[in-house]
């Protein structure tokens, strides 16, 4: 037989059963005795979520009958399967209402349903205590564990290891004895409930389902295609099916596949039909849990850090002295770095913390070690492109902990650990321990697994840190490469506005936020993680003037981010439309009128500039999300890009610079100027505070003397 | 030549929001003006006042008039009976401040009886204000709102960090109204908006508490806050910040200094009870003119004074 | 709309000669641009340079002096477009048909609300003084002497020419508006007030009338003017206010340019609570002089608060003042607390310690004028700049406690603070303001 012939004879196994059922129970207590499960407004949940009808009796009960076998069809298609398999469920809950129509109590005694062996009905009170959970995801899915597992401690092994995830448990069948004999706590309360003696109470868990769709989602009776559709983009729900797996509950399965709840089995007779994620054949039931999770799509919220030292935003500043350190990894003098790295998921075993050398306590006090620390990533969803903001992040993540210290990135790093967290406990691993729990817990939306490598031993340091230089030297080769034109969307930053409410960055490749702190980069991964966040994407389609740089997308985006006070913005000009600035720009450029340039200056220079005014003169007349031609906030690293006021003409302009950051970004802007003019070291012809200060017509000589090619360009004004 | 005004009426609209249920069902939003501009355009429903009434009885030392308007309540629904009396009175606020586990810590079912009694004391359209603890409050709101199926009541407040539990508990699973909760910020307050919707909170379910503070404790940031809210929600036809904007008033202004001060220890102050509803009462005004829909208030004078300031601008 | 500064720039003669005292013609630019200075200041300006940038440098509202205080030049109609740079007057109403047992108590109700909030005094600036036609010119002289005697800035709202005349007379430089110019006096009151160099209030049925009324006398030659916008009724005042200034601002009407003045008096009839609530109102919504029967505590105290708090500049934090505030009264020996200049951080906090009724000195550091956390992360709150502190007010010489609580936010600083502060007890206080009697309770016990 094939999956098909399964299916199919499991469903009619199962109606079968339920037409006995009802003729049996007729002919206890007649077609008029009322039918209902107790505590739900929801009638027999699954027969009305798929054919609409509501029970009340048992005449109502036997028409429903032909309905769900009418949903039973035969064509041999995956619909074919899908269908049966629901009326399959349905046909099970026909089963289970007749007993309860003769007995409100058939599985026990108790009126407290957790108190009897099986759970079977669960009232609506009960959908709404799981519901409320499952729609925030502080419950991360439920599993529904079907017949019994090759060994006792094999079904316990799954009970606790699915309960210590936070996932919720139903059980059916004989597995439900195997728990009892382990002397497993079960009920609603531990999450852990046994729901009947056999795959016809999966009607109860079914009904769950469809009224959380019901009460959560508004689904409508007789939508199949929604109700199937929230169940599956809603409801984390999955199924572990043990061997030897009954055609009924085959039939199950697929109406559960049909709901969008993958079912992973031991089973492998019959099983021809594979879908991947959907129906799983795992021998290996050891394995089941990451495979049921991986195929659900579930991650899991790290919750606990462990580490023997506190982990709080109050220790990012703590300095710790030369005396209280217990040992140091420098990297101004031995070999140190830190790098992520995107891994295939398969490779990665997730929370694997590896220290390879000596650890904390096996050094010397205050002694300065080589230590590499290596971050492996993987998920459906990473992308190389967010390896460096994640690397940066370290910094930021090792600071929080009591009592160490850390500074730089990449092979520049300083961590100290101090004597008082070595005392608590602080041991090499746990660096990884954090560090596994921050990049999970922040970058939940891409990171699907993560494993952590330390190392100490120094000859492995060092064969690391060459290999690393090559890494970072290729990303910083890439971030170069990036030009405005060789990307499709750009990003907005709306970070400043608690400052500057009308203030919006526009975040292209060749022009990064003018704090100089986000890149295009970084705006793109911090869209990526945090879709509501304040990097929103910006397409560039819509071209008006890409000399000036100006498109209607930007302005769009412009007026919907500064709430309606900017109409539009020109990316390459100073004249026309300025961007706006916030107040935490790095550098202001302002137009200098008697040499048809423009001056620089950024914040840390107090001098005033040939324009006459100081550095925060100028930041008072260009801040606050207003446009001021003439004047501009920016990065430092806009100053040598090619779209650097392209719009006036460009970097010929740049008549005037403090000295040290006309020093800062002279490599590039020389390279960039004998590229586009054919001159050469343009950085000698720029004027700085040595040569003059607050004196125009001193610049203006300066620059004759030099030949600077503003003098000869057009007015810009 | 004269002066013509032009009314400024906008084509988007600050959304309809209904709270409680049956003949004193209350429904906030609807305008397409400046806030209170109704000489631009006729509103199309007023903003209201609601009172605050707390499970702890009000201190009311140097609060004689306060004490007098709840002289021989015994019992909570009493109070909220007699606080429904008031001259004004849209709605009542159950502030439920006995919850607080740092407090008196009252149970979840102490606070269930509570809030039905107090439904069973008035058909007043209910607003559920917590203990400010997140666990406590999401445990809470979940119970009451099972509690109170057809009162239709609004919880305050959502926050970034029990949005969920409660846009589900409350808003998905009851029906009811949920307050989202932002600290004076335009772009959170979108941003838990757009969150609570994507839950499947719908639209029409929330309500926005925008922050507030009691005047001269830093209420331009509340002002400039709600200014540019329904600046984004009428000029740009922002429909993640067209939510209505309750404003718990009552909740800042009677622990400042100036409500709380004793005659005796500030004599040149005069009358702490006339210093208390002053305070309620500007502050009050302020927030409906920066564009708040409802304020929630304490003192009867406040609530009959500011009730008549709205009709009066009608 | 404002002119940029490169625009005026381009007219400007481009010598840098320093005349006006900016080393170039560019910053000069800027600075008018931006307000900061008028052209007056550059000598050689061109009369056809002059000609086109006055008419498009004069502002859309006009600034108006009331004695010492400023009104109007508002650019904006909500602080957060850029800011508001003139808050409003206060004002206490006088009227020459009260009984004089009633003009003492209000003058002497307004006179006792005196005293300093964040580094600003607060007071009640205005009196307004009416002199109506049913009372004798000598009576309403005698009252606005009295009024004049409180030494506070006089409006003077007369019925007539002989009424005016009359109470300026005995005003005399007290008074520094003349109110009342209608449809039917404004030639008269228009020469009354220039002679005096008043500013002249302008008081019609309607903004239409009043439009008329205002174009008559700029025509005049008079741009000194203050718009009354009280009408009937409180939602005729409020549509006035708003109408007056959205005009102005919005578009662009100059003879609308002009401040307000809002008789709460008048509209809330004696209600003292519809009157705070109509002046909190007009406080944020364009009320330039807000007159209201008298000011006591209980009004003063919010109002004057909320009107700090509407006209700081957004980008300004507010500060107080850098020192040693003992609370609950406290002395040398009750313990001591330290926190940051941010004037919200201190009126939350010491509120807060007042509630506990606890002793306690409350030590405010120079942070800047940040919140704990922000000057913290800026380095401004530190271990270094209590230190200080302690240094400059001499603190350890002074106090006997020896216990220093600290904000739980900055809770990292313990440590260097016990080395730098050898004998005191450094304690961890709590992370929010609202956590604070309760701590200080249990700490106290």
């Amino acid at each position: 037989m094939g999956l098909f012939d399964v299916v199919f004879h499991g469903s009619d196994e199962m109606y079968a059963l339920a037409e006995t059922a009802v003729k049996e129970t007729l002919e206890k207590i007649g077609e008029d005795a009322p039918v209902a499960f107790g505590s739900t407004a929801y009638y027999l949940a699954c027969i009305k979520a798929y054919t609409g009808l509501e029970v009340t009796n048992m005449a109502q009960l036997r028409d429903a009958l032909t309905p769900i076998r009418a949903m039973m069809t035969r064509n041999r298609r995956t619909a074919d399967i899908f269908h049966s398999g629901i009326a399959t469920v349905m046909a099970a809950e026909v089963i289970e209402a007749c007993k309860y129509a003769v007995n409100p109590l058939p599985y026990g005694e108790n009126e407290n349903p957790n108190d009897n062996k099986y759970h079977g009905h669960m009232t609506d009170a009960e959908v709404r205590e799981l519901g409320v959970p499952l729609v925030t995801r502080d419950i991360p899915g439920f599993v529904v564990l079907i017949d019994e597992a090759p060994t006792d401690e094999q079904a316990v092994a799954l009970i606790k290891g699915y309960q210590s995830r936070g996932i919720f448990v139903f059980l059916l069948g004989g597995i439900i004895d195997q728990a009892m004999r382990k002397g497993v706590k079960m009920g609603f309360p531990v999450r852990v409930v046994p729901v009947g003696p056999d795959i016809i109470g999966v009607s109860h868990i079914i009904s769950l389902v469809v009224r959380a769709a019901f009460i959560f989602g508004n689904i409508q009776p007789n939508d199949y295609v929604n109700m199937n559709r929230y169940t599956m983009d809603r409801i984390f729900a999955f199924v572990n099916a043990f061997s030897p797996v009954s055609d009924m509950t085959v039939a199950c399965g697929a109406g559960a596949i049909a709901e969008g709840f993958p079912v992973i089995t031991n089973e492998v007779k019959d099983m021809d039909w594979r879908v991947p994620k959907s129906l799983v054949i795992n021998t290996d039931v050891d394995t089941w849990i990451d495979c049921s999770l991986e195929a659900r799509g579930i991650k899991l919220k790290v919750t606990n850090i462990d580490v023997p030292v506190a982990v709080s935003s109050a220790f990012e500043g703590e300095i710790i002295r030369k005396g209280d350190m217990q040992l140091e990894a420098d990297g101004s003098r031995k070999d140190c770095l830190e790098l992520v790295r995107t891994k295939d998921v398969r490779e990665i075993e997730d929370h694997k913390i590896t220290l390879v050398g000596k650890d904390i306590d096996e050094f010397g006090v205050g002694e300065k070690i080589c230590m590499a620390t290596i971050v492996e990533v993987g998920g459906a969803k990473m992308q190389p492109d967010f390896e460096p903001v994640m690397e940066r992040k370290i910094h930021s993540f090792v600071n929080c902990l009591e009592g160490i210290m850390h500074t730089g990135q990449r092979d520049l790093i300083r961590i100290r650990v101090s004597k008082a967290a070595f005392e608590a406990g602080f041991r090499m691993k746990h660096f990884g321990e954090l560090l596994y729990a921050k990049i999970k817990n922040e970058y939940e939306a891409v990171v699907d697994k993560c494993q952590v490598t330390i190392y100490t031993e120094p000859e492995k340091v060092h064969e690391l840190r060459i290999e690393a230089n090559k890494i970072y030297d290729a990303r910083d080769d890439r971030v170069s490469k990036l030009s405005d034109e060789s990307v499709d969307v750009f990003y907005t930053c709306i970070l400043c506005q608690s400052f500057s409410p009308s203030h919006v960055c526009i975040v292209t490749p060749e022009r990064l936020g003018l704090c100089g702190a986000v890149s295009w980069m970084d705006a793109k991964a911090t869209n990526q993680l945090d879709p509501n966040g304040p990097c929103q994407i910006v397409p560039k389609e819509r071209v008006v003037d890409e000399e000036i740089g100006i498109w209607e997308d930007v302005n769009e985006a412009v007026q919907t981010y500064s709430h309606g006070a900017l109409e539009q913005v020109s990316l390459y000009s100073i004249m026309q439309d300025p961007m706006t600035s916030c107040g935490c720009f790095e550098c202001i450029c302002g137009i200098e009128p008697f040499s048809n340039g423009v001056v620089i200056v950024n914040r840390e220079h107090t001098g005033v500039t040939p324009v006459g005014m100081t550095f925060s003169e100028l930041a008072s007349m260009t801040g606050g999300g207003v446009q001021t031609p003439g004047f501009m906030g920016h990065g430092r690293h806009f100053i040598p890009s090619k779209k650097f006021m392209k719009a006036e003409g460009g970097l010929q302009r740049i008549v005037w610079m403090p000295k040290a950051l006309k020093e800062s970004v002279a490599e590039k802007l020389n390279a960039n100027a004998k590229e586009l003019y054919g001159i050469e070291n343009f950085t000698d012809m720029i004027a700085d505070e040595t040569i003059v200060e607050g004196d125009p017509e001193a610049l203006v000589a300066f620059l004759t003397e030099k030949g600077h090619p503003a003098l000869g360009l057009e007015p810009m004004m | 030549m004269g002066f013509t005004a032009k009314a400024q009426v906008y084509k988007a609209a600050i959304q309809e929001t209904v709270l409680g249920a049956g003949e004193k069902a209350l429904t906030l939003g609807g305008a397409r003006t400046q806030p209170l501009c109704a000489f631009d355009e006729a509103w199309k429903n007023a903003p209201a006042v609601g009172v605050e009434v707390s499970d702890i009885p009000f201190e009311t030392a140097g609060l004689p008039a306060l004490a007098a308007w709840y002289e021989g309540c015994g019992s909570f629904g009493d109070r909220v009976k007699k606080a429904a009396e008031m001259e004004g009175a849209k709605f009542i606020c159950l502030h439920f401040e006995g919850a607080d586990p740092g407090g008196e810590n009252k149970s979840v079912e102490e606070i269930v009886a509570l809030a039905k009694e107090a439904a069973a004391a008035t058909d007043l359209p209910l607003v559920i204000a917590g203990c400010k603890n997140v666990e406590k409050d999401q445990a809470l709101f979940s119970a009451v709102s099972d509690a109170l199926p057809d009162r239709n009541p609004l919880f305050l407040s959502a926050r970034e960090e029990d949005y969920k539990t409660i846009g589900a508990a409350c808003a998905m699973a009851n029906g009811h109204k949920v307050g989202a909760e932002s600290a004076v910020d335009i772009n959170l307050a979108k941003q838990l908006n757009v969150l609570m919707t994507q839950l499947g909170v719908p639209a029409a379910g929330i309500v926005m508490n925008l922050g507030s503070a009691a005047a001269g404790y830093g209420f331009e940031y509340v002002a400039s806050t709600m200014d540019r809210v329904k600046a984004a929600a009428l000029e740009q036809n922002d429909t993640m910040l067209q939510m209505p904007v309750i404003t718990p008033v009552a909740l800042e202004t009677w622990s400042v200094k100036e409500s709380i001060m004793s005659e005796a220890d500030m004599p040149e102050w005069g009358s702490q009870e006339e210093r208390a509803i002053e305070m309620e009462i500007v502050t009050a005004s302020a927030c409906l003119t920066s564009g708040s829909d409802a304020v929630i208030l304490r003192h009867p004078e406040s609530v009959k004074t500011i009730a008549a300031m709205i009709a009066a601008l009608a | 709309m404002a002119l940029k500064g490169l625009d005026i720039f381009k007219l400007s003669p481009k010598t840098n000669c320093k005349d006006c005292g900016c080393p170039t013609c560019m910053a000069f630019s800027m600075k008018v641009a931006r307000g900061a200075m008028t052209l007056d200041k550059c000598p050689h300006m061109s009369p056809e340079s002059l000609a086109k940038l006055s008419s498009a440098t004069e502002p859309p509202m006009k600034t108006i002096s009331i004695g010492e205080h400023k009104l109007g030049g508002e650019t904006v109609m909500l602080r957060h477009e850029k800011t508001l740079v003139n808050r409003n007057l206060y004002g206490a109403f006088l009227c020459a048909n009260m009984p004089d047992e009633e003009i003492d108590k209000r003058i002497a109700e307004s006179m006792a609300v005196d005293y300093e909030r964040i580094g600003e005094r607060m007071i009640v600036e205005v009196l307004y003084v009416n002199a109506p036609a049913e009372q004798s010119p000598e009576r309403c002289a005698e009252v606005a002497k009295k009024a004049a005697e409180t030494g506070r800035d006089l409006v003077i709202e007369a019925a007539d020419e002989e009424r005016a005349k009359a109470a300026l007379a005995s005003a005399g430089a007290a008074a520094k508006v003349l109110a009342g110019a209608n449809a039917a006096n404004w030639e008269v009151f228009n020469a009354l007030a220039t002679a005096k160099k008043l500013v002249l209030g302008v008081k019609a049925a309607n903004l239409s009338e009043a439009h008329d009324i205002i174009e008559k006398l700029e025509a005049a030659g008079n741009k000194n003017l203050i718009v009354d916008v009280t009408g009937g009724s409180i939602k005729e005042a409020f549509a006035n206010a708003m109408q007056l200034r959205r005009a102005a601002l919005k578009d662009g009407d100059r003879s609308f340019g002009y401040p307000s003045i809002v008789n709460t008096a008048r509209l809330a009839r004696g209600d003292r609570h519809m009157q705070a609530a109509l002046a909190s109102l007009f406080t944020l919504r364009y009320g330039s002089i807000v007159v209201l029967d008298s000011m006591s505590y209980a009004e003063a105290l919010p109002l004057y608060g909320l009107r700090q708090n509407i006209f700081t500049d957004p980008q300004k934090p507010m500060k107080v003042e850098p020192g040693v505030y003992p609370l609950n009264g406290a002395d040398e020996n009750s313990p001591c607390c330290v926190t940051v200049d941010f004037a919200l951080t201190y009126f939350v906090v010491s509120g807060e310690l007042e509630r506990s009724g606890v002793p306690i000195n409350m030590f405010i550091t120079d942070a800047g004028g940040y919140s704990v956390l922000t000057s913290w992360a800026a380095g401004k709150f530190s271990a270094g700049s209590i230190e200080k502190f302690f240094k400059d007010f001499d603190i350890d010489s002074k106090y006997k406690n020896k216990t220093l609580i600290l904000p739980g936010k900055v809770a990292v600083l313990k440590g260097e603070l016990e080395a730098r502060l050898p004998g005191w007890n450094i304690v961890v206080g709590t992370t929010e303001a609202i956590q604070l009697v309760r701590f200080l309770r249990d700490f106290k016990s």
